[in-house]
């Protein structure tokens, strides 16, 4: 009898050290499905939140890997912020994968950040495959467009509180104070670009619509033959002879994608440039956050188009 | 003359005064007119402010309702409103996207995922090879046939469960007859506390690394010698309940149990709960840096033979990858997989030489393992090849066999395989291959594969 009562206790001993700690558990753990993510929920969260991504900045997110890695972020998070618009549909088997039910979708800690935003790209017509990877429900790339932050903070600052009420105060004055920071660079950035306004460029792979919009630019062709799918010489012939007529200065590309094509491309089109862009925040050097990430791209972008 | 100039004169006099009224009604009309003017300019003005007000809100929180960012328009900020939540007459005014309303009323609400996967296998080989059905898809040798047509449902079910449904269709034998049947069905539990979640239905068991998965979704064209010959052609598929547990460490574990009819005839066979096969697998996770990653795992399968005699198979998972940073795919995979099975069977025979035949039970250790490595240096190309080595849970003697390919995606959504295959086995193995005056003791085959997906399909964990 004492024997299997020791032994229970062992169990439960061993079991209670599986479970959480108490101090752990004032912090509410977030993990993000992206970088960008990331760095607006710090913004947001400031000290009541410790915040990691799932995926880095150099990374495509619409094929991330699955890895249990991620599993075991999400095995410890109160919250589970994602981009949403299919950008991140992976998150859901890493979800499955992590035995974590307070971030199934559905649930008070699942976060989608594209409510609201009004999604540009959404096929007027029967989408299917011959189209290329088309996104059914429209462009999901608008994370690093500064002027849809409020929406997507407002988000955050929504999903943070069902799960602390306690602290949405705290979480607006951060949201306030980072939108202020915003506006500021942002009244910047309009005139860096003002002189460039209405200027032409063609991208890798449709990435940017809405920080172009956002700017005043105008985006009139793309190197991939659909999006996802490798140009093909014929495409690439007439993007050249398009680019020659409209008097393109530069191709947008992202950190995968074949820098050495594009340069390529843009050298047959009679001196225009190909510039590698921050897609997302840690995709290159310098762009270690929000803010800094629109920087590096407004800045590549004024001195490129000059 | 003087008449008419009379009457002239007379009506002149009879309209002066109405004259004079319009000429005062005209003038007070214009004063009105002036001041509709004067209030319609301020309604102008009223609105062209709101509208400037609206335009700089951020958009409201209805999707397909709010506007895109137009060029050069401000961005919201902190400082100003709120959004509010639903349609204003302004919202309505304003230009939209002409599918606007397909995301809150179309795109399958309330539907689950649907996908069709198609994959067929082509296979050229010896003569004799096919007399005897001694190659990797037996009795189809020199065919060209639909392995696996499959039709996926899946989904949430409520806010505690999601579930899946998979039928197959597929060719098994040389008469073209095709087979359907109900490939997995199952729910899977995903709120249960203390970080376990449990699958019920009926499953791919989650034993190893290549037996969960699809032979669709298989770096090669065929299942590993070793899983075939341990667990039948079509690997380890039983009815029950699985239940994992995701401790809650710094490193990641995952373990799961099982229990299960035992229908797997090769392996087990019991097909009972009485006796049920109990299903153990533990698997860890090694992130080395950004660009390799390692699982490593071990797994349990133990049951009872429809003789009612104990068998066990144990299986030990490796699977490492070298995926440079910012890479699309990886670079390098290494998958390899051991099993090995403690098993008890029936032997008669006439040990005293008396013709009196006796029933002796023996005992059958046999294990098998596969090692395959893919490099895959463009996006849409990968060489690889795997080895084989494996026992045969009752017979006696051993297959080794290699296998070089090529596999290329046009997209990610199509695939096309080539891959020659060696197999020797030894002398002893040859009277379960010759049959129908066949041999199959070496046996060469190509194998070609494509594959397609159409709709969803789900991703895949490493």
């Amino acid at each position: 009898m004492r024997r299997t009562a020791l032994v229970v206790l062992a169990m439960l001993s061993m079991l209670s050290l599986l479970l959480p700690s108490g101090q752990a558990a004032q912090k509410l753990r977030v993990v993000t499905t992206i970088p960008d993510l990331k760095s607006l929920a710090e913004a947001v969260g400031g000290d009541l939140v410790e915040v990691d991504s799932l995926t880095r900045g150099t990374q495509n997110f619409h094929e991330a890997e699955v890895r249990p890695s991620m599993m075991l972020k999400l095995r410890r998070a109160d919250a589970l912020i994602e981009n949403g618009a299919d950008l991140d549909a992976w998150a859901d088997v890493a979800v499955t994968g992590s035995n974590n039910g307070n971030i199934i979708r559905g649930a008070p800690g699942r976060i989608d950040i594209s409510r609201g935003i009004q999604l540009l790209e959404v096929p007027s017509t029967r989408v299917d495959r011959s189209m290329g990877d088309v996104h059914p429900m429209g462009n999901p790339h608008f994370s690093l467009d500064p002027g849809l932050a409020p929406q997507i903070t407002q988000n955050i600052v929504d999903g943070l509180s069902r799960l602390a009420p306690d602290n949405r105060a705290a979480f607006e004055k951060n949201r306030e104070a980072f939108l202020q920071k915003l506006e500021r660079e942002m009244d910047r950035w309009v005139k860096l670009l003002e002189p460039v306004r209405g200027a032409k460029v063609v991208v890798f792979h449709p990435d940017f619509i809405y920080f172009l919009t956002r700017f005043g630019l105008v985006q009139v062709g793309m190197l991939e033959d659909r999006p996802g799918i490798p140009p093909s010489p014929q495409h690439l012939v007439q993007i050249i002879r398009q680019m020659k007529a409209e008097q393109v200065k530069v191709i947008l590309v992202e950190p995968w994608n074949d820098l050495k094509l594009a340069e390529r491309v843009a050298a047959e089109a009679g001196g225009a440039r190909a510039i590698v862009m921050a897609t997302s925040v840690g995709a290159v050097k310098g762009a270690d956050n929000y803010i800094a990430a629109i920087e590096y791209n407004i800045t590549t972008l004024a001195q490129a188009l000059k | 003359m003087r008449a008419l100039t009379l009457v002239l004169v007379l009506s002149l006099v009879a309209l002066s005064p109405a004259a004079a009224a319009a000429q005062a009604t005209t003038t007070d009309d214009a004063a009105a007119l002036r001041k509709e003017i004067e209030q319609l300019q301020k309604q102008l003005e009223s609105v062209t402010d709101r509208l400037k007000r609206l335009e700089a809100q951020p958009p409201a929180p209805s999707p397909g309702i709010a506007p895109p960012p137009s060029a050069g328009a401000p961005p919201a900020t902190a400082q100003q409103p709120a959004p509010q939540p639903g349609i204003s007459v302004m919202d309505i005014a304003r230009p939209r996207q002409p599918f606007g309303l397909y995301q809150q009323r179309g795109a399958g609400q309330l539907l689950f995922d649907m996908g069709v996967v198609g994959d067929f296998v082509g296979n050229l080989t010896q003569k004799n090879v096919e007399k005897a059905g001694g190659g990797s898809f037996p009795g189809l040798e020199n065919r060209f046939f639909p392995r696996e047509i499959e039709l996926s449902l899946f989904g949430q079910i409520d806010p505690y469960a999601s579930g899946v449904v998979r039928f197959e269709a597929g060719q098994e034998e040389r008469t073209g007859e095709i087979t359907v049947k109900l490939a997995e069905a199952y729910l899977t539990l995903l709120t249960l506390p203390f970080g376990t979640q449990a699958r019920l239905g009926q499953m791919r068991n989650r034993f190893g690394w290549s037996n969960e998965i699809h032979e669709h979704d298989l770096p090669w064209v065929d299942r590993p010698n070793v899983m075939r010959n341990f667990f039948g052609q079509e690997g380890l598929q039983e009815q029950g309940m699985e239940a994992t547990f995701v401790p809650d460490l710094p490193f990641y574990v995952e373990a799961l149990g099982g229990i299960f009819n035992g229908d797997n005839e090769t392996a087990f066979g019991a097909g009972t709960l009485r006796v049920p096969l109990i299903t153990g697998r533990v698997r860890t996770f090694l992130e080395l840096g950004t660009d390799h990653a390692l699982e490593l795992g071990m797994s349990v399968a133990s049951g009872q033979t429809s003789d009612h005699l104990p068998s066990t198979i144990l299986g030990w998972e490796g699977r490492y990858k070298y995926r440079p940073d910012g890479w699309l795919h990886p670079l390098i995979t290494v998958t390899g997989e051991a099993l090995y099975s403690i098993r008890k069977f029936n032997v008669e025979g006439d040990p005293t030489g008396t013709g009196v035949t006796e029933t002796e039970q023996r005992q059958k250790n046999s294990w098998g393992f596969y090692v395959g490595g893919e490099v895959q240096p463009w996006r849409r190309v990968a060489g690889g090849f795997r080895y084989d080595w494996s026992q045969f849970l009752q017979g006696p003697g051993l297959e080794q066999a290699i296998q070089p390919y090529i596999s290329f995606w046009p997209s990610e959504f199509l695939r096309f395989r080539l891959a020659y295959k060696h197999t020797a086995r030894t002398t002893q193995t040859i009277d379960a291959f010759n049959l129908n005056g066949g041999s199959a003791r070496t046996v060469d085959e190509i194998l070609f594969q494509a594959s397609f997906i159409l709709g969803a399909h789900p991703a895949h964990p490493f």
